[in-house]
C-alpha cells in the first residue's frame, strides 16, 4: 500500500473513532418523528372483541361496550368523548375527508368523558347503557325518556324514533365523538373522529 | 248628595290605610319566597358556572404544567393518572349540573380543582428536577464528547506520525 492509502485509512479510522466518542453529544440532536400523527377511537363488545355488538335494545336492558382511544399524536393529549344520541333524521357528524373540514353533529352532548393519554398510550373503559322508553301504538313511533349511562340517567325527553318500514326497525344510533383541547385556541375541537352503534328498539 | 261626595286621599279613613298596608304586607310575605327562590336560583347557578369554570382552569394549567414537564423528559404517567382523576370528577360536575343537582355540581367541580392543581404543583417540582438533571447530564454528555475527540484526534494524529516515521525507515 502506497502512504496516501494508509493516510486515508488513518482517517477513515480517526473520524469512525470521533463519532462513537461524540455520539453521547450527538444523541442530544433529536430528529423529528416520522410519520403520520394521528389518534385511535374504537368500540368494543362486552367481550372486548368486535363481534358481537348490542343490537336489539329493550326498554331498561343493560348492554356494555368497551370504549378506546390511542394517542398516537406524539404527545399528552386531552380529550373529551362526547356521547351523543340521534334517529335516522338527525345529522350524524363527518370522519371522511381533511380533519378540519370534518364536521361534528350539532346535537347536544348527554355525556361527557374527559381523559388525558400519553404519547403512544392507550386508554379503554367500559361503557355500560341502557334507555328508557315507551311505545307510542297510535304514532307508530319509540319515545324516550331516559338514557343510562354508567349509573347516570341523562334526560331523553322529546327524542323519538320513527318505524322504518323499509329495514323494518326503530333505528337509533349512539355515537361517540373524540374531541381534542387545542392549546392555540384554548379550546376543545372536532378531532375529524367518532365511532357509533347502531341500535334496534324493541317494542 | 252628600254621600256621592268622592273623599280626597287625606280624608281618606286611616283604618282603609292599614288595611291596605296590611294587605300588601302579607302579600308580600307570601311572595317573597317565591321571587327569592328564583333569585336563589339564578345565584345558585352563577356559583356552580364559576365553580366548573375554575375547575376547567385549573384542570387545563395543570394539563399544561403537565406536558411542560413531559419535555423536559421527566417521568409524567403517574400525573396523568391523577389528572384523569380530576378529569372524571369535572365531568361529573357537568353531568350533575345538567341534572339540575347544583351543590353536587359544586362539590364535584371544587373536587377536580383540587386534584387538579396538586397535579400542577407536583408537575412543577418534576420539571424542575427533571430540567436540573438534564442540564447536568447535557453537560457531561458535552464534556465527555469534546475530551474523547480532542483524545481521539490527538491520538491519531500521534499515530500517524509514528507510522509515517517507520514507514519511511522501512522505505
Amino acid at each position: 500500500m502506497k502512504l496516501d492509502e494508509f493516510r486515508i485509512l488513518f482517517l477513515v479510522t480517526g473520524l469512525v473513532l470521533t463519532l462513537i466518542v461524540a455520539s453521547p453529544a450527538l444523541s442530544l440532536i433529536s430528529l423529528p418523528r416520522s410519520g403520520e400523527r394521528f389518534s385511535e377511537l374504537w368500540l368494543l363488545d362486552a367481550n372486548g372483541e368486535s363481534e358481537d355488538y348490542p343490537f336489539n335494545v329493550t326498554a331498561g336492558g343493560e348492554y356494555s361496550v368497551f370504549l378506546g382511544i390511542g394517542n398516537r399524536l406524539g404527545y399528552c393529549a386531552y380529550y373529551v368523548v362526547q356521547v351523543k344520541f340521534r334517529n335516522q333524521s338527525q345529522p350524524a357528524p363527518s370522519s371522511f375527508g381533511p380533519i378540519e373540514e370534518r364536521v361534528p353533529s350539532n346535537l347536544s352532548s348527554l355525556f361527557g368523558v374527559r381523559v388525558f393519554v400519553a404519547d403512544e398510550g392507550v386508554w379503554e373503559a367500559p361503557l355500560t347503557f341502557s334507555f328508557d322508553y315507551g311505545f307510542n301504538e297510535s304514532l307508530m313511533r319509540v319515545e324516550f325518556s331516559s338514557l343510562n349511562v354508567n349509573g347516570v340517567a341523562v334526560d331523553l325527553v322529546g327524542q323519538v324514533i320513527v318505524w322504518d318500514a323499509v329495514n323494518k326497525e326503530f333505528r337509533g344510533f349512539l355515537f361517540f365523538e373524540v374531541w381534542l383541547y387545542d392549546a392555540e385556541v384554548e379550546d376543545f375541537v372536532y378531532h375529524g373522529r367518532f365511532v357509533s352503534l347502531r341500535l334496534n328498539f324493541i317494542v | 248628595m252628600k254621600n256621592c261626595e268622592i273623599k280626597r286621599l287625606h280624608d281618606v279613613d286611616v283604618m282603609s290605610v292599614s288595611k291596605l298596608f296590611f294587605f300588601l304586607l302579607v302579600l308580600s310575605v307570601f311572595a317573597a319566597p317565591i321571587f327569592a327562590s328564583e333569585a336563589l336560583k339564578v345565584n345558585d347557578e352563577n356559583v356552580v358556572v364559576l365553580a366548573i369554570d375554575r375547575a376547567e382552569v385549573a384542570v387545563v394549567s395543570a394539563y399544561e404544567t403537565v406536558l411542560e414537564a413531559k419535555r423536559t423528559r421527566a417521568n409524567v404517567s403517574e400525573l396523568l393518572d391523577r389528572l384523569n382523576v380530576a378529569g372524571g370528577h369535572l365531568a361529573e360536575a357537568h353531568m350533575l349540573y345538567k341534572l339540575g343537582d347544583f351543590d353536587g355540581a359544586v362539590s364535584s367541580a371544587d373536587r377536580a380543582r383540587t386534584w387538579a392543581e396538586e397535579v400542577g404543583n407536583s408537575a412543577e417540582e418534576l420539571r424542575i428536577e427533571a430540567y436540573e438533571s438534564w442540564i447536568v447530564g447535557l453537560l457531561i454528555r458535552i464534556i465527555s464528547s469534546i475530551v474523547g475527540v480532542i483524545a481521539v484526534a490527538f491520538g491519531t494524529f500521534i499515530a500517524w506520525r509514528a507510522f509515517k516515521r517507520r514507514y519511511f525507515q522501512q522505505a
